[in-house]
């Protein structure tokens, strides 16, 4: 087991390092850059070859790459070319922001989509099984940018909840309460576009799992001994039809952070994938790279979390 | 008031900082010694209350206004001055405002024989005068001077500054940033303007920039009332749902005229550059450029790239500029058969009968355009254009690429023909010799020439040297013109449209004059007011 966990360890740490540096080789390697991206057509070729001789740019592209990695190892990120900042503080602020964002999305969807799984996979071809099954099609054809415009237009029509960003002008002079009233209030858009796509995947996936489980052969032989359907389906059958989709799990974090990087820009949410848009558009390579790294992080994390789920619902991997 | 930005700022320096949220914050925050009127193109008195010009025209002497504080109450006087221009000269600053600060490349010489006096002097006569510091915040000495001794000027005030340590003399002081979210500005107690009653301005006690990237969630929130603008223009394809919203009373919607920035199509000029091919020197041909001027039709350009709300223009000064637009310019008007026999001339054939012209060489008259990926008008104004030479048997493939890589192109020459569109940041032309002199970086289809290229690029350059030196307003228009009339015949960039401007804001907005300048509203921020709800107290 522990070797098993070591394993997934360094696999977690090869990807954090192949992203972070794959996101800077390229953004390095793209037509243009920071400086000609900051003045524009009309500049001197003098002017801009300052400005990337001021920022180090002008060096070859091995030697800009292997004196990131130096200080990439004793965790300095660089300086954001745009923000002349840390990279690391703007990606820890932000990065909090998403992982918000995030476990609520995942939150919501496991919380929704699971259960829906259960009962649509559970109760064969009826009204509401098919009910559940079309609402998931639905949900899953929509991609996040079109899920989240619409939540958009929803809150905008009904006034029912801020259209954007994450807390109020006022929010933080309000006492702490009141500013997490108002987190609250402003969640329910952002999150309802990441979550719902993914709940749909879930009920889809827990839908499958649990119609198999039902017609393996010790289901049938506690239905014959009279075990409850009910007890039988939401405590026997769950632990066993959890397992595939525990094993997505890792992936459905990578989609969360893909889709996050949609919805926070609609949204205005203070994120990282608001915060990656901006680099990209400046070309600030340190600060892309400091991106792409937050973002493996992330699925590293889940995909550790996904192991670890997997591991609880299967005794045979923590024997491995 | 709630106003809303589509991006960061990178800095709160204005003499550092070249994006326009940090001007916009300039111009909140800091005040100049003289401003210009965008509504009414005039120069006013601001921190400086007059001033008078030497008899050569060389030297103004201002006067500037007595006892004014900074926001952090410390005195304002000529000793500032002096600092922020010694700020935008340091090389070591590296300062955006510095090239527009210099004449024929030398700097403006600025001295303070007292307290509340202000001597600056041009290297040589200048035409727009006193109009060059419109652009200049003057900043405090006593904030920022050690900064500027240690080197480190670049860097002050930058996102992780105290705001408290910031300071200025225009209405407004930043009060709080949230990374991300917003920008919060608070009345300035110590600023210096009243109105007309005597009532101290801003009117305003609070305005908030609201970060917000997407331009349909920031149309959003101006149809829900929860901002009061943006600061872009209303896009053809959202003016019919703004108008439903106007029509309703919820919103105001304004017709600015017809804009200042005409789209634009080029050629690569220049004859050694990458994107130069020897093998097809029709790129370069003048004829070429004349026939694509005849083959597009610019109502029906206007009409279809635009929805109708757009005019047809012929130069790159449009009836938006009244002061300097000329409507007796020559014109290339809409006539295929015209554009036929230019293309001709050069040489060019349809020598297999398959519809596209050839060369003598029998290759195919083509060429690559690249275009702003992205900015849905000039998306469609390049498949506009695209079908429009293909009736005269000229392929286009157009290329549509983000700004970054479309900028790097046009910076390394590396293109044949690029469809863009510039903002004109200033009206005088003066004060855009970049674009005239063939000098200048921004003469984009030949930037940074040694000596002119060709004879009618020589006689612009002498036209347009005499211009900024004369100091006489007709005169000055007499030689633009000429200028402009040589460029309508020689087109070194095409024009096709230029989109009329509609402005939209909240229906409790009060005192906002829109202009066509960016940014549309906030460049006179202590006007600014907002309808107090009915039931409002006093």
């Amino acid at each position: 087991m522990l070797r098993y966990f070591a394993r997934r360890l360094a696999f977690a740490a090869l990807l954090v390092f192949v992203v972070s540096s794959g996101a800077l080789l390229l953004t390095r390697l793209a037509p243009g850059d920071f400086a000609s991206e900051l003045f524009g057509a009309g500049a001197t070729p003098q002017t801009i070859a300052e400005e990337r001789a001021r920022y180090g740019l002008n060096q070859p592209i091995l030697q800009q790459y292997a004196g990131w990695l130096r200080r990439a190892a004793r965790l300095d990120l660089g300086m954001s070319l745009m923000y002349r900042q840390p990279v690391r503080d703007l990606v820890q602020q932000r990065a909090a922001n998403t992982a918000l964002l995030a476990v609520t999305a995942l939150l919501l969807a496991t919380l929704v989509g699971l259960p829906l799984g259960v009962v649509s996979g559970s109760s064969g071809r009826g009204v509401t099984s098919t009910a559940i099954r079309s609402a998931s099609l639905v949900l899953l054809s929509l991609p996040s940018l079109l899920m989240a415009l619409l939540l958009v237009l929803i809150a905008a029509r009904t006034g029912w909840f801020p259209i954007g960003g994450m807390t109020s002008i006022d929010a933080a002079d309000a006492g702490w309460i009141a500013w997490a009233r108002d987190l609250l209030w402003h969640l329910p858009v952002p999150a309802l576009a990441l979550a719902l796509p993914i709940a749909a995947t879930l009920e889809r996936l827990q839908a499958q799992a649990t119609a198999e489980a039902l017609q393996e052969p010790f289901v049938i032989a506690a239905f014959a001994r009279g075990v409850p359907r009910r007890r039988l389906i939401w405590r026997g059958l769950l632990r066993v039809a959890i397992r595939p989709v525990a094993a997505i799990y890792g992936l459905v974090l990578a989609g969360l952070l893909s889709g996050s990087f949609v919805v926070e820009i609609v949204t205005s949410w203070p994120g990282l994938g608001k915060l990656m848009y901006e680099a990209l558009r400046a070309r600030d390579l340190y600060l892309v790279a400091g991106c792409a790294a937050a973002g493996s992080i992330f699925l590293a994390v889940g995909s550790l979390l996904s192991d670890l789920a997997l591991a609880a619902a299967d005794p045979r991997l923590r024997s491995e | 008031m709630v106003s809303t930005i589509r991006s960061e700022p990178r800095t709160f320096n204005r003499l550092t900082g070249r994006d326009t949220v940090t001007d916009t914050i300039g111009l909140l925050t800091q005040a100049r010694l003289v401003r210009i009127n965008r509504a009414t193109d005039e120069l006013e008195p601001w921190l400086a209350e007059s001033w008078t010009v030497s008899a050569g025209g060389f030297s103004y002497i201002l006067k500037l206004r007595r006892g004014l504080t900074f926001s952090d109450n410390a005195l304002f006087t000529s000793a500032d001055v002096v600092f922020t221009f010694k700020a935008v000269y340091d090389p070591k600053v590296g300062s955006p405002l510095a090239e527009s600060l210099r004449i024929g490349g030398q700097p403006l010489q600025v001295s303070a024989p007292d307290e509340s006096t202000v001597v600056i002097t041009f290297p040589s006569r200048f035409g727009p005068g006193l109009r060059l510091l419109d652009g200049l915040p003057i900043l405090p000495r006593h904030r920022l001077e050690p900064a500027l001794e240690q080197g480190t000027f670049a860097d002050a005030w930058g996102l992780t500054t105290p705001l408290s340590e910031i300071a200025g003399l225009g209405p407004f002081v930043l009060a709080e940033y949230q990374a991300g979210q917003r920008l919060v500005f608070a009345r300035n107690p110590h600023y210096w303007r009243t109105d007309a009653a005597g009532i101290q301005l801003p009117y305003l006690e609070r305005l908030t920039l609201e970060i917000v990237p997407d331009q349909n969630a920031e149309l959003l929130r101006l149809q829900t009332g929860q901002t009061d603008f943006g600061q872009s223009e209303v896009r053809s394809e959202d003016y019919a749902t703004l108008k439903r919203a106007a029509d309703a009373g919820r919103i105001q919607l304004l017709d600015l005229g017809v804009g200042l920035d005409p789209d634009s199509l080029w050629f690569n000029l220049n004859p050694t550059s990458k994107g130069a091919d020897p093998k097809r020197p029709w790129l370069q041909r003048v004829e070429l450029r004349r026939a694509i001027a005849h083959a597009v039709d610019r109502r029906a350009f206007a009409e279809t790239v635009f929805l109708g709300a757009a005019v047809p223009v012929h130069g790159p000064i449009t009836p938006g500029n009244a002061l300097w637009y000329d409507p007796d310019l020559p014109q290339h008007d809409f006539d295929l058969g015209a554009a036929a026999r230019l293309l001709a001339e050069m040489g060019l054939a349809d020598r297999d009968g398959d519809g596209v012209l050839e060369d003598a060489a029998g290759a195919p008259a083509r060429f690559t355009m690249i275009t702003q990926k992205g900015n849905t008008s000039l998306e469609r104004g390049a498949a506009f254009v695209r079908e429009d030479l293909k009736k005269i048997g000229l392929v286009v493939d157009v290329v549509p690429l983000d700004v970054g890589a479309l900028v790097d192109r046009v910076e390394r020459g590396a293109y044949e023909a690029v469809y863009f569109r510039f903002l004109t940041t200033n009206l005088d032309p003066a004060l855009n010799l970049d674009l005239w002199l063939s000098s200048g970086g921004f003469h984009v289809w030949n930037p940074r020439q040694a000596t002119p290229a060709t004879e009618w690029e020589r006689r612009i350059d002498e036209l347009m040297k005499q211009q900024v030196v004369t100091l006489d307003g007709a005169k000055r228009k007499e030689l633009f013109t000429e200028a402009q009339r040589i460029f309508a015949s020689e087109l070194p960039i095409i024009h096709f449209a230029a989109p009329r401007v509609y402005f939209a804001m909240s229906a409790r907005v009060l005192n906002a004059t829109p202009v066509l300048l960016r940014p549309a509203v906030l460049w006179n921020p202590d006007a600014l007011a907002v309808k107090r709800p009915a039931g409002a107290g006093n």
